[in-house]
This record gives structure tokens, C-alpha cells and sequence, in this order.
């Protein structure tokens, strides 16, 4: 049973906009999926199925093989948490505190556990310090932490990222790269993200999915799809540039092995030139 | 008017005996002024309370470090909202005197009475100590804490939530309207700026206010998801952890709330008159 899985889900918003067109998905246990593609690809869209907030014009979503009903939601919310591209969407009480409360409060918890999940959330994402200040003197990384640590207090097992990246500095984007492959790591999460920044996929995703105009048009592990260059320029994509730079060296007859992320690259690299057995 | 609300912000995150006392006992001092103010009967003892309160004021004023123009400012932006009631208040009768005495004639039979100028004073004299007890709370209080402070006094959850949630907006489109100023200005536009047509700067201040306007429905909409994303339901509520005031603060308190009071109390049994 997966933990995720769209079928032949269909999505139409008003006004006859086509958005979705039947997605298959799927999404295991412990798994880091990236959802790649240019903007209005649909992703969002997607994710926002996920939980129930859009019901599928067609198809299915099934959660833990379940169906999302009137009355699963609440469950469903607390098993798959989203977290969307600009946090002020997200952050809505005046301070951080009381926003990471504010799901584990519309959980019925008590305030003591309350208490313990938002400390820990906030512990989690590094931003201890940051629980009485307000959320408009944080700096956008912060409020993109403040945000996920909303959803982490909910201790969900799904979480969904909405463009991750996007607004951050590079130093942001490492540390949330560290912390994406935590989550799965330490804490056994699935992790579904979306970005249009290929560069970063290989270092944070085992599978990807890749859409366009609202359709899955590829889906594979990492060296399935950057093996793909004509396919990704044609959905407004492309290789990232680790992997296009190697495939360029060994057609220049330089003898290396591919990798698509940094570590990969550097090895095979230093193995290229001698420099590690 | 937005930059007055961060400027609020900034006085309140300032640092002084005032501004470190728990948001209830400011509040709690603040609405006993005001009840005590308004309860005074409308005599001339008004004048005695009110600047026996008015000398409290100043002392925790003082205590706040805080600058007195910042004072005078917020004071005199609002006095001309009431100020106006206030003074037609001379040219009515009203039923708390039972003679008028004419003090001038003006045409189509409109007068001035010496009573409703006395009247008018005392209005003048209560709001201005209400306001003054209220400016001292906003300018020593965050905003965060004055709601946290009100839900541990028996705010209903439903008005805190709805309340937190303004707080948390009101600075984000504050920024927002920043941002909107900021383009404006990068593009040289100048809202006073007479060599523009006045039709072409009413169309632009009109496209800038619909714009505000539709951001804040996008934004309501995407807020709302993501409400709904974290579980919000009937039930939510904005989550307040209990505190217990210290010592200092009950002490600080209870004296407060004797001394006003008992102010008006004694004025008002003994018959004393400064004036």
C-alpha cells in the first residue's frame, strides 16, 4: 500500500482551465520525490490534492489506499502536510509561537503537548531562538522554517514542499537540502517537493516526476531523467549542470564516470585525474 | 497612517519599567482610568480628577522613556476626530443643566451657552485622559502581547483568533503597500506631482488601491487553504500558554488600581477643588 496515489486524477478548474490531466502518482514510504516542470506546469495544483483541499474533476486520490472523504479529512490533513511557496500565506498567527501551535491546537491536543510539539518542531528546523518574535521582523528564510515547522508540529508523515527554494539564499538552500534529507533520513518521512531548479533535484531526490501542461510526460530515478536532455528542453527544462558537464568531457574523450550530485561529481573527477584510487 | 502603525511598533519595542510589565496590568490600568474617567459625574470635579490622573499619566510617561512629542503627536492626530463633537457641544443644550445663560448671539438663532461650554470642557477633559491612558498602553505594548494579555483576561478564542490573524495582516499589507509606494517611486510617479495630468494620477492611485484590493482577496484565498491545510476547523483557537504575574507586577497593579479608585472617591466625598 502506498501512501500516496493519484489515479487517472483529472482537474478542471473554473472557467473550463484544464489543469490536471490523468495523473498517475505515486508516493512510498520514506521516499524523497522531486515534481519537476516549468511554471504552470500544473504542480501545485497536484500537491493540492494531496490532502483534500481540491477534489479530482475525475480519478482518484488515495491515501494510505484510502479515499479522501468529508470525513477522513481532518486525519488526511494531519498525515499529509503542505507547505506552500510564500510563507506570509502560511504564517498567519502574530507570533511564531503561536502559529506552530495552531495545528496541534485544531488537533484537540492539551497545552502541554501542545507546548512539547512546537519546541520540538521549532528545535527541528533550527529556530529555537525565534518562538516569541513576530513573524514580519523574520527574514524570508525564517519564515520559510517558521513555516515548515507549522507543519512539522502537526507530525505529519507526508510532507509536501511547494517550491522550497524558491527566495532563498544559497546558504538557505544548502541548509534546507540538509534538512529535507533529515526528515527522511532520521525521521523515516516521505518528502514530495516541487521546483524547477534541476540543479538541485539529484542532491535531495531518489525519484522524479516530471509534468508539463498539466501531464506526467516522465518519471524515473535521477539517471533516468537527466539521461533525457531532449525531453527536458522540451517541457522548458534541462539538464543540470554536473551531469551535462561530465557527458561533455567524456565526449571529449576524458575518461570519467557520470554523477549527478557535487559528491559524485567530485569523485569521479578526482578518479579522472589520478587523484583518488 | 501605516507608517504610523510600524512606528507604534518600533516605540513599543523599546525597553523600560513600563514596557516590561505584563500586557494585563497595563490593560487593567488603562481600562480602570477610563471606567473611573467616565463614571466621574459630569461636574466640575471632573477638572480635580482629571488632573490628578492626568499627573499619574505623566509619571508613567516618564517612567517609559519615551520622548513627549511622540506623545503630543498621537494625542493631537486623534483630537480633531472628537475634537469636532466636542466643540458643537457649545451650541447645545443638553440634560445636565436645567438654566442656560446666553454667553453669545450668533445669526439663524444659534447661541453659545456658558453651561455647554462648561460641558463641552468636561467632554474635553475625560477624552483627552482616555486617550492619553490608551496612547500609554499602545506605545508601551506590543500588539502580539496586548492580544495574548486580553485572551489570558477572558478574551472569547473565536475574537482572539480572528484578532491575531488581523495583527499578523495588517503589518503584512503594510509592507505590501510599502512595496507598492516603492515601485511607484522607482517609476518617478508622484501622486502631488502637478506637471502630471490630475485625471492621469487619479486613474493610477485608483489601479494601486484595486491592486491592494485584489492581493488582499488572493491572499485571503491562499491563507484560507493553508488554514485549512493545518487542520482549522470550529474548534481552532489561537494557542496562549498560562503566565502568572509576578510579584512586582501584582504589586504595581493593586496599587494602580487603589489610587484610581480612590481618587475620584475622595474628591467626590470631600469636596475638594484644585481649581
Amino acid at each position: 500500500m502506498h501512501l500516496i496515489e493519484t489515479r487517472d486524477l483529472c482537474y478542471v478548474y473554473p472557467g473550463e482551465v484544464k489543469a490536471l490531466h490523468n495523473i498517475n502518482f505515486i508516493a512510498p514510504r520514506n521516499a524523497r520525490i522531486a515534481v519537476i516542470g516549468s511554471n504552470g506546469a500544473g504542480k501545485s495544483t497536484l500537491f493540492k490534492h494531496f490532502n483534500g483541499i481540491f477534489k479530482p474533476t475525475s480519478g482518484s486520490v488515495l491515501v494510505r489506499g484510502e479515499p479522501i472523504t468529508r470525513q477522513n479529512t481532518k486525519e488526511i490533513r494531519k498525515f499529509v502536510g503542505i507547505v506552500f511557496q510564500n510563507p506570509d500565506d502560511q504564517i498567519f498567527a502574530p507570533t511564531v509561537e503561536q502559529d506552530v501551535a495552531f495545528g496541534p491546537v485544531n488537533l484537540g491536543l492539551d497545552p502541554e503537548t501542545i507546548h512539547h510539539r512546537v519546541h520540538e518542531a521549532l528545535r527541528v528546523v533550527g529556530i529555537e531562538h525565534l518562538a516569541g518574535r513576530v513573524p514580519h521582523h523574520l527574514s524570508g528564510g525564517e519564515k520559510k522554517r517558521v513555516a515548515i515547522a507549522g507543519v512539522i508540529a502537526m507530525e505529519p508523515e507526508v510532507l509536501v514542499l511547494d517550491e522550497p527554494n524558491a527566495g532563498l539564499d544559497p546558504r538557505g538552500v544548502a541548509d534546507l537540502n540538509m534538512f529535507i534529507n533529515s526528515l527522511a533520513k532520521k525521521y523515516g518521512m516521505t518528502v514530495i517537493f516541487s521546483t524547477h531548479d534541476v540543479g538541485l533535484v539529484p542532491e535531495i531526490a531518489d525519484y522524479i516526476y516530471v509534468m508539463d501542461k498539466g501531464r506526467i510526460v516522465a518519471s524515473g530515478t535521477v539517471e533516468e531523467i537527466f539521461i533525457q536532455p531532449d525531453m527536458l528542453k522540451s517541457v522548458r527544462l534541462d539538464v543540470p549542470v554536473i551531469p551535462k558537464l561530465l557527458k561533455s568531457l567524456k565526449e571529449n574523450g576524458v575518461e570519467v564516470s557520470m554523477a549527478y550530485t557535487y559528491a559524485e561529481a567530485e569523485t569521479a573527477l578526482l578518479r579522472s585525474f589520478g587523484k583518488q584510487s | 497612517m501605516i507608517e504610523e502603525l510600524f512606528r507604534i511598533e518600533r516605540d513599543a519595542l523599546k525597553d523600560s519599567v513600563i514596557h516590561r510589565l505584563d500586557a494585563r496590568v497595563k490593560i487593567a490600568i488603562a481600562f480602570a482610568a477610563i471606567i473611573a474617567l467616565v463614571a466621574v459625574p459630569y461636574s466640575t470635579m471632573i477638572f480635580t480628577v482629571g488632573i490628578i490622573f492626568y499627573v499619574f499619566f505623566c509619571v508613567l510617561w516618564a517612567c517609559t522613556r519615551l520622548s513627549p512629542i511622540i506623545y503630543a503627536k498621537r494625542a493631537l492626530a486623534i483630537i480633531p476626530l472628537w475634537g469636532i463633537i466636542i466643540f458643537f457641544q457649545i451650541f447645545l443644550k443638553n440634560r445636565y443643566y436645567t438654566t442656560y445663560d446666553v454667553v453669545m448671539s450668533l445669526p439663524f438663532g444659534i447661541n453659545i451657552y456658558a453651561q455647554s461650554i462648561e460641558f463641552a470642557f468636561i467632554l474635553f477633559v475625560k477624552f483627552v485622559i482616555c486617550i492619553s491612558f490608551i496612547i500609554l498602553l499602545s506605545s508601551t505594548t506590543k500588539l502580539q502581547d496586548m492580544l495574548e494579555g486580553a485572551s489570558r483576561m477572558g478574551l472569547p478564542a473565536e475574537f482572539a483568533l480572528a484578532l491575531g490573524m488581523m495583527i499578523r495582516y495588517l503589518f503584512v499589507f503594510g509592507y505590501m503597500y510599502r512595496k507598492i509606494n516603492e515601485t511607484l517611486k522607482t517609476k518617478c510617479f508622484d501622486a502631488f506631482d502637478h506637471h502630471l495630468p490630475y485625471r492621469y494620477r487619479l486613474q493610477q492611485l485608483g489601479y494601486t488601491i484595486g491592486t491592494m484590493f485584489i492581493r488582499s482577496y488572493e491572499q485571503g484565498e491562499r491563507v484560507y487553504t493553508s488554514m485549512l491545510c493545518r487542520g482549522y476547523g470550529r474548534e481552532s483557537y489561537l494557542f496562549v500558554e498560562k503566565k502568572a504575574l509576578k510579584r512586582h507586577e501584582w504589586a504595581f497593579l493593586s496599587t494602580s488600581l487603589v489610587f484610581i479608585t480612590a481618587v475620584p472617591v475622595i474628591v467626590w466625598i470631600t469636596r475638594i477643588s484644585l481649581f
